[in-house]
């Protein structure tokens, strides 16, 4: 018998045919868990993108974890989808090479917008949020919803200590210049004084994600620095979305 | 049936605590390093690992006598990846934040020794229900460790427990400070060897004949 089962085993056309049975067996397998679960997914991936956003605009509260009926009434009522085109003009629908932002309103009224950010780290792309205030230079909060950096390291970019830092940055210098906004190696309060408004605290043992994230940060930055302008130019005014949307 | 548990009972003891696999065969040190900044992480790591454990145990165990022998690398592998690539779906879609920070770590369990060590080593030889129990104490061994290790880089390096603050504020109004160290690789480094010596100088457990 046991011999019988040693020569089976060693004929080539079963190995071959055993190896096929367990491919299909097991790509039918895997291939039913992910489109079985795709849709809850992708309705976790969309809610974790709206809260991020929401995040870094600082509508979320901080305290407790809001349901997602909630996460979506807020970004009903506060966040608007829209486009700008290469000269900083907001456009409702997308066109050319125009670029995505959020607006944030209340009652209609524009208080900041948000940028996307998609940059570089170290094992793989970072993608977050980055919300202004109005007047097209303060940044009014930071958010990260994907990043494969590693855990307790860089992964700390999405924890709370470090996102709270960015508020109240400025990306303009002295003299009107785009800076961005970088992370520190260390702590900002070692930092020259004047260089202070314009960096974060670093992570330590994440230099290198620090480094790239400022880099794709000032990249973001430097693209949509057309539409910063225009904020820049309505400084204190109030601005009805639909009056952005039709000049 | 008495005889039947206690030889459930020999191989999830021998599992868990005499060959544990951290400790003892020093495999799976690569996430336990990983995984254990956190409490939260480190329990989803080894709930993943325990149940893949098993499973690939009680399938590879159940195919033993169809698998070539000349393919049996591949075919455990396959076995194993599929399931660690079912259960990182599972976790994306039910618990969405922590599949978040386990990152890539959830799929680098196909390549953790434990699991290939048990299937090669025990599922191979031995019947499906056994493999699954040694796969299932393989898998809690290698938890204990983890969250043992999880649970003093969690205390020393943030003060917190599972995400709270367990340190009081007056501690560190005295000077008290989080140990950094305990955060970085380094860190778990030392909480594992000093756990192994700890564990392996234990009365009656130590393996070397002196």
């Amino acid at each position: 018998m046991s011999d019988n089962k040693k020569s089976f085993k060693k004929n080539r056309i079963y190995v071959v045919f055993f190896a096929l049975v367990i491919a299909l067996v097991f790509s039918v397998l895997i291939t039913t868990a992910a489109t079985m679960l795709k849709p809850l997914q992708q309705q976790n991936m969309a809610l974790d993108k709206k809260t991020n956003l929401l995040e870094a605009a600082g509508l979320v509260p901080e305290d407790r974890k809001p349901s997602p009926e909630e996460i979506k009434q807020i970004y009903d009522t506060h966040i608007r989808e829209v486009h700008a085109d290469p000269r900083g003009q907001i456009l409702e629908t997308p066109a050319g090479n125009s670029l995505q932002l959020y607006l944030i309103h209340t009652d209609q009224q524009v208080q900041g917008y948000i940028v996307p950010i998609s940059s570089r780290g170290l094992w793989g792309k970072i993608h977050g949020y980055l919300a202004f205030e109005q007047d097209g230079e303060t940044v009014a909060g930071f958010s990260v919803y994907s990043h494969s950096e590693t855990p307790g390291l860089g992964g700390e970019i999405e924890s709370n200590w470090f996102q709270d830092n960015f508020k109240g940055k400025k990306i303009l210098n002295a003299s009107n210049q785009l800076v961005s906004v970088g992370i520190a190696k260390g702590k900002v309060e070692n930092l020259p004084d004047k260089l202070q408004d314009h960096y974060v605290d670093g992570i330590s043992g994440a230099t290198l994600t620090g480094r790239y994230l400022s880099e794709g940060l000032e990249e973001t930055l430097t693209k949509y620095e057309t539409v910063s302008i225009i904020f820049r130019q309505k400084k204190g005014s109030q601005t009805n979305v639909e009056t952005i949307l039709d000049e | 049936m008495h005889t039947n548990l206690s030889h459930y009972k020999e191989i999830l003891i021998k599992g868990i605590w005499r060959e544990n696999p951290v400790a003892y065969q020093v495999l799976g040190i690569c996430s336990a390093l990983a995984v254990t900044v956190k409490m939260s992480t480190a329990v989803v790591m080894s709930i993943a690992l325990s149940l893949v454990a098993a499973f690939s145990g009680l399938i590879i165990s159940s195919l033993r006598h169809w698998i070539p022998s000349n393919i049996r690398i591949i075919v455990e592998l396959t076995v194993i990846a599929s399931l660690v690539i079912v259960t990182d779906q599972i976790l994306k879609a039910y618990l969405y934040d922590i599949s978040k920070q386990l990152s890539i770590f959830v799929g680098l369990i196909i390549t953790n020794c434990i699991i290939l060590g048990r299937a090669e080593a025990f599922a191979m030889a031995n019947n499906p229900a056994d493999s699954f129990v040694d796969g299932l104490a393989n898998g809690l061994g290698y938890s204990m460790i983890l969250l043992a290790v999880a649970f003093l880089r969690e205390l020393l390096g943030s003060g917190q427990f599972f995400g709270f603050s367990v340190i009081p504020q007056f501690l560190y109004d005295m000077g008290f400070q989080d140990m950094g160290i305990m955060v970085l690789a380094p860190g778990a480094f030392f909480i594992i060897g000093l756990l192994v010596w700890l564990k392996n100088s234990l009365p009656g457990v130590s393996h070397e004949k002196k």
